[in-house]
């Protein structure tokens, strides 16, 4: 594997730049663009369909349209939320076309009430390497392929990517309000789901 | 439980919101009140950092990177020799 975390565009060069310059045919800066995205878009893909194959085809369709299509880019929204939004479109679209490899499960949202009255306790600090090992890592992954698309993709923006409300909600074309719900809703699975992995398998 | 229609609509909205920031004043009052909701908001953060922790976007396979540089025929100015001078 590379790590290309600390090959960023040169620090003089803003993203506004690389991108005009892109505009205008210049195939350096559009390679500096493909660079500084590329793993992202590919763990998105990765974590959108499931499978790296899938992932990696992502990848390349969603920069093949960015080649064609930057000149097409106006400035309306920022160029990653415009590079997302196609990223997502085309890995949603994947997996439209394929069976589901699980069930839609049924999401709701805490009951608040209930917890306040419940008692539960405190999970300890994770054994990060035992999470890191690769079956609780294979159950983890299953974890999140179990949400609905709808719910796993703003989780997937917002809590992994680290994208704002704002930018998640215009990426997948819903308000900022439905974006919260959708995220509260889909953490809540999330930690409900791992609750009883936790207690199966001794994660802690 | 203390209003709980409004507590619950506005837990609902921290955790739909930056687990980081400061949730606001009526939902700290309850959280340092009852042990259980703080109990479960920790449990949703734990959650969160667990899935970021497994979840490194720094990495993608060379092979991957190459063939990408390859359909979309530019050359990858991160290999040395391939940034022309400026």
């Amino acid at each position: 594997m590379l790590n290309y975390s600390a090959l960023e565009t040169k620090p003089q060069t803003t993203e506004e730049e690389l991108v005009a310059r892109a505009q205008k045919g210049d195939r350096q800066a559009m390679s500096r663009l493909v660079i500084d995205y590329r793993s992202r878009i590919y763990h998105l893909g990765l974590r959108l369909t499931g499978n790296e194959q899938d992932a990696e085809d992502m990848l390349q369709e969603a920069f093949l349209i960015m080649v064609k299509k930057i000149h097409q880019f106006k400035g309306n929204s920022s160029f990653y939320t415009w590079l997302y939004r196609i990223a997502v479109n085309i890995g949603l679209r994947k997996l439209e076309s394929k069976p589901r490899k699980y069930q839609h499960v049924s999401i709701d949202d805490p009951d608040i009430e209930y917890i306040s009255s419940v008692e539960t306790a405190e999970w300890p600090t994770f054994d990060y390497s035992r999470v890191s090992q690769k079956h609780f890592r294979k159950k983890l992954n299953q974890l999140i392929e179990k949400l609905p698309d709808i719910y796993r993709t703003v989780f997937i923006l917002r809590d992994l990517h680290e994208l704002s409300t704002e930018d998640t909600g215009k990426i997948l074309q819903i308000t900022p309000s439905n974006t919260k719900i959708r995220l509260m809703r889909a953490r809540n699975f999330l930690k409900e789901e791992l609750e009883k992995l936790v207690d199966k398998e001794a994660l802690i | 439980m203390k209003n709980s229609a409004e507590l619950y609509k506005q837990i609902c909205e921290y955790l739909g919101c930056d687990l980081n920031s400061e949730p606001c004043k009526q939902i700290q009052d309850h959280l340092a009140e009852c042990p259980n909701c703080e109990v479960y908001v920790n449990k949703v953060k734990k959650t969160v950092n667990l899935y970021k922790t497994i979840d490194n976007c720094d990495d993608i396979p060379e092979d991957v990177c190459k063939k990408l540089f390859i359909s979309l025929n530019i050359d990858d100015v991160s290999k040395p020799g391939k940034e022309p001078a400026m």
